[in-house]
């Protein structure tokens, strides 16, 4: 049996083709190895940019407390802050954004702000850092949760941080992709069940055939323990 | 002009309820000394300007420095997790977090930067960001007639920004990634240098390797070996996970003690 973590990694490492320009930001362990099994794999010729706003890091040496570090930067070929990468996606240069939230709707609304009222908040969220910009402006918007439950997946949000071009979302059971501006369900990992995603969902789960997410490959498996020894892409687990 | 200062004198030049930037990005490179000081000044009514913030602006909101937090992102990242303090203060109505996109605050200063009273900013569109917030407008574009949103320009009143070797004239220079602070620095109508090191102020000039901060935006200079630390200013060190252990632990009013340590 796989364990979820290395599923979601190797599934959203599978949205990437060869050449695409790839954007992960601060908390991003799980994107950014995503980003890093795609170049040693299937798309070698995929852009790997971040905050720190190395290009094409080679990443010698993964950090346990940040996705943000200089060792992101280190080892790459050139140089493009933050501030640069974000124009880029303003002017329709940039093919994936990986981002996430706390609460998502049928509707492709994505909430990382707060639960209750904007002005007093019953739970103030740390925000949607780049989200509110990079969810309508990267050509496909990947959004990412380690959790799956009722109170994520809702029928409405409590606040749309922002709405835009997502295109699918990798959860620890499921994946959901955008259809016609409405999430349907397009596998569900081998480490889950319909019922459990229909149970750990407030809106009607849709779905045309069942399909189960493919487990990652022996050489996926394989780049992942390379560039990730001590396992700090499972912290979330 | 000889700028170098105690610490104690460069943060007397923040008034209370003064806009105040910060730079360095989550854990990394903020400027850990000046805001201890500013804690220990027990300064008040700050607006605090970040694009993405972590124990810095947690600390500020424990010390009771802070009215508002204009912000993209404000957390210690997975490992560390949320700024408590700062979700704390929030919840209770203490302080106001005006929450941006960090693009949104990075083209507030650009705006700021460039002279200008707003930035358009391509990307918002449909958000409860937009109506929720009195810095964010749509209007239409003269020349198109198309609808855009625009931020309105952010001017900090004193920008604070730890860089690894400065001139006693303030001639900065920050090792990459430079994240936002070379923005700030121009933004700002005052910058706040700390760093790790002094070099001559004959240095910058024979070598091709330049400051990136010119001195006459500076307006102090303190020498601060450590001045990032428990956040990390790499090369010369990595955050001290102990400390921000420590610190993440700590209950309220303990502050003075966390802080006298």
């Amino acid at each position: 049996m796989h364990r979820v973590c290395d599923i979601m990694i190797c599934a959203m490492s599978r949205l990437i083709s060869d050449g695409n320009i790839v954007f992960h930001g601060v908390s991003s362990h799980m994107p950014m190895l995503a980003v890093i099994i795609a170049k040693n794999n299937h798309a070698p010729n995929a852009v790997h940019l971040n905050i720190p706003g190395g290009v094409d890091p080679v990443l010698k040496k993964m950090q346990k407390y940040t996705s943000a570090g200089k060792e992101l930067l280190t080892d790459a070929s050139s140089y493009l802050p933050l501030a640069e990468v974000f124009d880029l996606s303003m002017r329709g240069g940039l093919d994936i954004a990986f981002l996430s939230g706390i609460q998502f709707d049928k509707n492709g609304n994505v909430n990382a702000s707060v639960i209750g009222d904007y002005n007093k908040p019953k739970i103030r969220m740390p925000g949607g850092a780049g989200s509110a910009v990079l969810i309508p402006t990267a050509k496909h918007a990947i959004i990412w949760r380690t959790k799956h439950d009722k109170r994520t997946f809702v029928n409405h949000v409590d606040f749309v941080t922002t709405k835009g071009n997502v295109d699918k979302i990798v959860t620890p059971l499921c994946i959901f992709k955008m259809v016609d501006g409405s999430l349907q369900l397009e596998s569900i990992h081998s480490t889950s069940s319909l019922k459990e995603v229909i149970e750990n969902t407030q809106f009607e789960v849709v779905y045309d055939e069942i399909k189960i997410t493919p487990d990652p490959t022996e050489k996926e498996l394989k780049i992942l323990n390379t560039f990730d020894k001590n396992d700090y892409r499972n912290i979330e687990f | 002009m000889n700028k170098i200062m105690s610490i104690q004198q460069a943060v007397d030049l923040i008034d209370n309820n003064s806009v105040v930037a910060i730079g360095g990005n989550v854990l990394h490179r903020a400027p850990m000394a000046i805001i201890k000081e500013i804690v220990h000044q027990k300064k008040t009514g700050l607006k605090i300007i970040k694009t993405a913030g972590a124990m810095d602006v947690d600390l500020l909101c424990l010390g009771g420095c802070v009215a508002s937090v204009d912000a993209g992102f404000i957390s210690y990242e997975t490992e560390y997790s949320l700024a408590m303090h700062y979700r704390k203060a929030v919840e209770s109505g203490v302080v106001k977090a005006n929450e941006h996109a960090c693009y949104t605050v990075i083209s507030a200063l650009r705006a700021a930067s460039m002279g200008v009273p707003f930035m358009p900013v391509k990307g918002l569109q449909i958000s409860d960001l937009i109506g929720a917030n009195d810095y964010f407008e749509k209007v239409v574009d003269p020349f198109t007639g198309q609808e855009i949103t625009v931020v309105k320009a952010i001017t900090p009143d004193v920008g604070i920004i730890h860089v690894h070797e400065v001139d006693e004239n303030g001639n900065a220079f920050i090792e990459e990634p430079l994240f936002d602070d070379i923005l700030i620095s121009r933004a700002s109508k005052k910058i706040i240098i700390s760093a790790e090191k002094i070099v001559p102020a004959t240095k910058f000039k024979y070598s091709a390797r330049k400051a990136q901060i010119p001195h006459f935006m500076v307006q102090a200079v303190v020498v601060c070996k450590n001045g990032a630390s428990p956040c990390s200013c790499l090369p010369n060190y990595d955050i001290d996970k102990m400390q921000i252990k420590r610190f993440k632990e700590i209950a309220p009013l303990d502050i003075c003690g966390y802080l006298n340590k």
